[in-house]
């Protein structure tokens, strides 16, 4: 069997580099666009005054989603205090969306504009 | 091993940041991108201090990056092979090495912010290389402290937004390094086409 020419692999491999740069474009710019309208997963090593921050709700709602007495300064992450209490810490999740779903919760960017401005 | 280190620097703050930066500089996979955005956020949080944690983040990754020169350099051959080991294999260091010696000190540069997975293979292949230890540490702390400051302030500006930011910029760096390669693969077919045609 011919071995392939070096120019042959360079062309390839040239075009390899081009379908990355496209696809990882394209996928930068769209998480890009994700970046204003969506809202930030739970993750586990998060603390709780975090993840009020990132979803603008008052730390104390949290706190008491998941039946703890707010407390101003705790920065534990998720998992430790699932350890503590001795829960799952994707049942910690699960009562912590459910917390943030019945607030109505929702991004200020995602928010519609106050009635009688705008179109 | 991410989200243990993202929750100790949640928990702990600035000796979490220090030790994980630092580790990570040496070669041990942590996602060091999205731990400055998250120190980034606490900062906007008021948990933690802009200053302060420039200087820590900065102070740790210079000092793991001069251990990965260290070693390389002075190491002697059975550490090195343990790391190259621990690293991936002789290859890619061997292209790292090569790196290192083309493009020397904007290898380091770029290596600490831009195409940061690089960085310590540049750190360790510099070393054996035998790259001026003075012009390494320059433009590493030029390079480290650029990267600092860049992510830290993603962070901060968009403090609630933070995982999606991290995989923007996730992508970004790979769309940047296929870019680059893109370009020199192209310059190579061009130069190789036209020495065709001159022959």
């Amino acid at each position: 069997m011919r071995r392939p020419s070096n120019l042959l692999i360079l062309a390839v491999a040239f075009l390899v580099a081009i379908a990355g740069t496209f696809v990882f474009g394209y996928r930068a710019g769209r998480y890009a666009h994700r970046l204003r309208l969506e809202n930030e997963p739970i993750r586990s090593w998060m603390s709780l005054p975090f993840i009020a921050h990132i979803h603008h709700v008052p730390p104390e709602l949290l706190f008491r989603a998941i039946g703890l007495e707010p407390v101003p300064h705790d920065r534990r992450p998720l998992r430790a205090i699932a350890r503590a209490e001795h829960r799952p810490v994707s049942d910690l999740i699960r009562d912590l969306d459910k917390a943030l779903e019945s607030t109505g919760h929702m991004h200020p960017a995602l928010r519609p504009p106050p009635a009688g401005k705008g179109s | 091993m991410g989200d243990q280190v993202l929750a100790a620097l949640s928990q702990y703050g600035s000796p979490a940041l220090f030790a994980a930066v630092m580790v990570a500089a040496i070669g041990v996979p942590l996602p060091v991108t999205l731990l400055l955005v998250v120190t980034g956020s606490l900062i906007s949080q008021g948990v933690m201090n802009f200053w302060w944690s420039i200087g820590v983040a900065s102070a740790g990754s210079i000092a793991g990056d001069q251990i990965g020169y260290v070693i390389g350099r002075w190491g002697g051959t059975k550490l090195v092979s343990k790391c190259i080991a621990l690293l991936g294999g002789r290859e890619r260091l061997a292209q790292a090495e090569a790196k290192a010696r083309r493009w020397g000190g904007w290898g380091v540069f770029f290596s600490r912010w831009l195409v940061s997975p690089l960085g310590p293979w540049i750190n360790f292949a510099s070393g054996i290389a035998e790259y001026s230890w003075v012009r390494f540490a320059v433009w590493d702390v030029l390079g480290e402290v650029l990267g600092v400051v860049l992510f830290i302030m993603l962070g901060r500006t968009f403090s609630d937004r933070i995982l999606a930011l991290d995989a923007v910029l996730g992508d970004f760096t790979w769309a940047f390094v296929a870019l680059v390669a893109a370009l020199a693969l192209g310059w190579k077919i061009w130069t190789a086409m036209r020495n065709r045609r001159k022959s």
